[in-house]
């Protein structure tokens, strides 16, 4: 083998396609595989409900920490996450009151002008402890689709809602309320 | 060659992070939103990259069902793992890597496993070629007769333009290795063509 011909030999390798379109779509498996967890009948209650709380707990002693530690450096970030309408759900039959969406919107909102005055490492333990929140809102509507009348879910649901308010007014600095379950 | 490759080198990455600056933001978006458990976002994100990662996939196994199989447990892994992508490097990177991760893990399972993917080649021979044509077409062919270890390399440095570094990596070898499996790659392809009468 010479090195011409090696040398056109590796050109010729380099022209094949990297991009190959897969004979049938593989979506449907992926959706069922990660969708499977989420859709689970046989969730266990109890555990869930811990998990959650545990989450919640540590979420917030975390949001509470970086903000009574965390400096407030300006510094320049990208725009924060959004809230999608799919969030402000309360398990399938229930619908969050408008005021409440309202109040959240406008938290959200002033949440993202003030995360911009927080350096880039309490802004990023800040989104990801709102991560941790907002997955879990979505795990307990989940639950409640199948049990929408339970009590203890619903309760939950509230209070992880009320968390993320809690959070999102820290971080704002803001003087609102936290809505009570009236409020809903 | 080594200027060759030194030339392709990261070209593949740099393309992808080079990527038009709309497509970037788009991707960027989803990617947060899949990160909040947005199925339907991380479906888009399955459309933008799934021809590279299963081109990967196909051209690493050289079978359609191994590589099927492999690009669906790579966006699965991608999924479970997505929290944890930073954006430190491109996604397409990222999820090259799980791609790869995904074969490898295939690959070891066990040595019946192995058996058995190599007779489903035997069977079923990779299609591999798809999009290929004339001379490509049988170096394509001739790329998936190759052994293990050599293909692995060769796909990754020869098609995909990885550097020995980046290669060894991705595959859990030494430098060395990686190096002495494309020689030996590129002097089986030589042999395998030249019998064939190609013409590079």
């Amino acid at each position: 083998m010479n090195n011409e011909t090696d040398d056109k030999l590796m050109a010729q390798a380099a022209q094949l396609s990297t991009e190959i379109t897969p004979e049938r779509d593989l979506w449907p498996d992926i959706e069922a595989a990660i969708e499977a967890p989420r859709r689970r009948s046989s969730w266990t209650p109890y555990l869930a409900q811990a998990a959650a709380i545990v989450l919640l707990v540590g979420a917030s002693s975390s949001i509470t920490y970086v903000m009574t530690k965390g400096g407030a450096n300006v510094s320049p970030v990208i725009p924060t996450m959004g809230l999608d309408a799919e969030f402000t759900s309360f398990g399938s039959s229930y619908e969050l009151g408008q005021g409440f969406q309202n109040a959240r919107n406008n938290l959200a909102a002033q949440m993202d002008l003030e995360l911009d005055r927080l350096s880039p490492d309490v802004r990023a333990e800040v989104e990801e402890n709102l991560a941790v929140i907002r997955s879990a809102i979505i795990e307990i509507n989940s639950a409640l689709e199948d049990e929408p009348n339970n009590v203890l879910l619903q309760d939950l649901l509230l209070k992880t809602y009320r968390e993320e308010l809690t959070v999102m007014r820290k971080v704002g600095g803001l003087t609102q309320h936290v809505m009570s379950r009236n409020d809903i | 060659m080594a200027a060759l490759l030194t030339a392709e080198t990261s070209d593949y990455s740099q393309e992808m992070v080079t990527a038009p600056q709309p497509a970037i933001s788009q991707e960027a978006a989803w990617i947060r939103r899949a990160q909040r458990s947005d199925s339907r976002a991380f479906e888009k994100l399955y459309r933008m990259h799934i021809d590279k990662v299963y081109g990967l996939c196909l051209r690493m196994t050289g079978n359609v069902a191994e590589a099927e199989d492999c690009a669906q447990d790579a966006f699965i892994q991608a999924w479970n793992k997505l929290s944890k992508f930073r954006g430190e490097s491109a996604f397409a990177t990222w999820l090259h890597r799980i791609a790869v991760n995904a074969v490898l893990g295939r690959m070891r399972k066990s040595k019946r496993e192995q058996d058995r993917i190599q007779i489903a080649s035997e069977i079923s021979p990779a299609p591999a070629s798809i999009g290929d044509s004339g001379n490509l077409r049988d170096l394509s062919d001739a790329v998936d007769r190759l052994p293990e270890g050599a293909r692995h390399v060769f796909v990754l440095s020869g098609i995909y333009g990885y550097s020995h570094e980046e290669a060894s990596n991705l595959l859990g070898i030494a430098v060395g290795t990686s190096k002495a499996q494309l020689h030996r790659a590129r002097r089986l392809l030589s042999q395998q063509l030249t019998e064939q009468g190609f013409e590079a």
